[in-house]
């Protein structure tokens, strides 16, 4: 039992590792990205390759055994910012490998803490559909900067490419180091690293888009109501820089 | 030029922007090689210093009227400065907007010009260019002129997700006093026309997929409370009326605050605020929890408490009924229990499935204990002293509410449930 274990980072990496550890019934003491930060002395460390042909097996496995909501769990909570995130899938799918029926154990306390951090990740991927500002870039595309506090991209990504079929855009995860390109010729998107060097140009009907905007968004508010509370708790600060309304 | 469109866009969405119905909800429209879809649960892309969601460009095509409302602003009799957009600025700056992910839809009403029928064409002609000249999906909420042409409002059912028109006031008495020129046949007329036209359209997609859709989104209307004096059973009453014999969506409730001084409106009504509030949460009850109007609110009490939450109120005046076993209880009792709201009666149902739940289990599961100890048991405790005499509980369960000043209450301008537990679903649980 026990030992620390070490994989790529991506989902695919988790998965062939869990292919490893559930048989087993191993409960390792902690599963890290690699490279780890820091190692202790004594502990060994295994690193698990990936293993597309072991996870697609696995994954079929699972879906046969657990409920559509218990895989969308996992998947969400996986994406969660977290460190301890992939010790917690391990702990809520060995009790699914115990036979547990974990759908509906709510208040379990290896299915509750998985289970309120999927929500936060699902959570916060919905407030981004309306949260992602497209600006308009010479060279004709959109282009939008975000920060989520987890990694969003795969849930926004078949929003906004059903949305702007007819459009070229970008959104990019400045936090996490990522974005999503859709190309509307091929009518496909995909995820890749990415960093930006320099400012985007803005074209010329953006400036005056961006303008009405904001100038719609301060006509609306009505004075007697005014309640700054309510409206930081919706559009909490951190998210502001990205949205035009605010800048 | 961008200097004029932005005095136009300003006045009149500073026209439109007491109108309280915002959700983009329930509709779902494909996009297939244009631009925009409609999602179902509706999403919320930013919020206003007063903290109401925006989703919509909300706007009025003009401010010019012929009538002479008494609580509006743009009434013929006001001295303001007219101004309008074409359907086509319309549908432009629909579109820019819509590009850059600010909103979900467009919401378009109007002043009334030269006449009702010739006003709703104008809305139309703007509609008309956005799904067909722009190909856009998005969702498109409607204001219906009243008075118009049937024809014309069908018209508007075909291109619109929703449409909607203004009941204003509750009552008959009341339209005829502050809104002269609008009969309530007028609003009626049409509202009965949409609602058999959704159902006959309903009929028709079930023998052909083929047939367009009609107002999927449904209708919905709106009216103002306060400015005349019916009371709040009246109000629920004839919502409960609405959502049974015209199906509609939403009613939505707007508290009057004067805006113009006439001398047939009250000065300044008592917490409209607080007033609107509990409509809505009463409303709520009505759609969702099961409750009936005359359950809460009958002759002795017309009117709604301004310290207690409908529901609570109603589980104080019935305590025969608690406490509740949550373990057995079926899902429409648990729905009465104060603090238990719908998705936690959900939960409750589902997570006790695999075993008996304790009294600790329920804040888990999302229940409000602060109030729902008072009425419930699990295994057969209680969590709290639930004998507490009806008097003292009464002012318990009102206690802490009571720093929110009339200013700071939330308006629970949401969207209905959707099953999918991940969204973040808001607040008019009770
Ligand atoms: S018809 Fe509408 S815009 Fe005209 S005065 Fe009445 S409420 Fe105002």
């Amino acid at each position: 039992m026990g030992g620390h274990y070490r994989y790529d980072g991506s989902f695919a990496g988790l998965l062939t590792l869990l292919a490893r550890l559930l048989p087993a019934r191993i409960l390792p003491d902690a599963i890290s990205v690699d490279p780890p930060l820091q190692q202790s002395l004594f502990t060994v460390v295994t690193t698990v390759e990936t293993d597309q042909l072991l996870v697609e097996q696995f994954w079929e496995k699972l879906s046969t055994h657990l409920a559509p909501t218990c895989l969308r769990i996992v998947r969400l909570a996986f994406l969660a910012d977290h460190p301890g995130r992939e010790l917690m899938i391990c702990r809520y799918l060995l009790l699914a490998w115990e036979g547990k029926n974990i759908g509906n154990m709510l208040a379990h306390s290896d299915v509750a803490p998985l289970w309120k951090l999927s929500q936060q990740v699902g959570r916060e991927a919905h407030r981004y559909l309306g949260f992602v500002r497209f600006q308009e870039v010479e060279g004709g595309f959109y282009y939008a900067g975000i920060a989520p506090d987890h990694r969003i991209l795969p849930l926004i990504a078949p929003h906004f490419a059903a949305r702007f079929r007819d459009q070229q855009w970008l959104i990019h995860d400045n936090r996490h180091g990522e974005g999503i390109i859709h190309d509307r010729n091929r009518r496909e998107w995909l995820i890749l690293p990415m960093n930006v060097h320099a400012e985007p140009q803005l074209t010329l009907a953006e400036e005056r888009f961006q303008v009405l905007w904001r100038s719609y968004f301060t006509t609306l508010a009505i004075a007697e109501r005014e309640n700054l509370r309510l409206q930081q708790s919706k559009v909490p600060k951190k998210v502001r820089p990205w949205l035009v309304e605010f800048s | 030029m961008a200097i004029d469109m932005m005095d136009r866009l300003k006045i009149l969405a500073e026209g439109a922007k007491y109108d309280v119905s915002c959700a983009s909800s329930g509709s779902f429209r494909r996009n297939r090689d244009g631009i925009g879809n409609a999602a179902s649960c509706g999403i919320c892309h930013s919020w206003t210093s007063d903290g109401r969601c925006v989703s919509l460009l909300k706007i009025l095509m003009t401010n010019s009227c012929i009538y002479d409302c008494a609580y509006c602003i743009n009434r013929r009799s006001n001295d303001v400065r007219r101004v309008m957009l074409t359907p086509a600025e319309v549908a432009e700056l629909t579109i820019g907007f819509y590009r850059r992910n600010y909103i979900e839809g467009l919401f378009l009403s109007t002043g009334v010009v030269r006449s009702p029928d010739y006003t709703m064409e104008l809305l139309i002609q703007a509609v008309r260019t956005l799904r067909q000249g722009y190909r856009f999906n998005g969702y498109i909420h409607l204001k219906l002129v009243p008075g118009a042409d049937p024809l014309l409002v069908e018209e508007a059912g075909l291109l619109a997700d929703r449409v909607s028109i203004n009941l204003e006031l509750p009552t008959r008495e009341g339209l005829a006093l502050l809104a002269p020129d609008k009969s309530r046949d007028a609003v009626v007329g049409p509202m009965r026309q949409v609602n058999k036209l959704i159902v006959i359209n309903r009929e028709e997609r079930q023998v052909s997929r083929q047939v367009p859709r009609f107002a999927p989104a449904g209708q919905s209307t709106q009216m103002i409370v306060g400015a005349t004096s019916e009371t709040d059973r009246q109000i629920v009453t004839l919502s409960e009326e609405l959502y049974r014999r015209f199906e509609l969506k939403r009613v939505y409730y707007s508290a009057f605050i004067p805006v113009i001084t006439d001398s047939r409106l009250p000065v300044r009504p008592a917490s409209p605020l607080r007033r609107e509030h509990r409509l809505y949460q009463a409303d709520w009850l009505l759609r969702y929890y099961g409750f009936r109007a005359h359950e809460l609110l009958d002759e002795e009490s017309p009117n709604l408490d301004t310290e207690l939450d409908p529901k609570t109120g109603w589980a104080l005046r019935h305590r025969e009924m608690f406490p509740v076993e949550i373990n057995r209880a079926d899902y429409e009792v648990l729905l009465r229990i104060p603090g238990i709201g719908v998705r936690s009666a959900k939960r409750i149902v589902r997570a006790r499935r695999q075993g008996h739940l304790g009294i600790d289990d329920l804040a888990i599961l999302g229940v409000v204990m602060k109030r729902a100890r008072y009425f419930i048991t699990a295994r057969g405790r209680t969590a709290g002293a639930s004998n507490l005499e009806s008097s003292l509980l009464r002012s318990t369960l009102m206690g802490g509410k009571r720093k929110q000043a009339d200013s700071q209450l939330e308006l629970p301008l949401s969207r209905p449930q959707a099953d999918n537990e991940i969204i973040d679903l808001v607040t008019g649980e009770l």
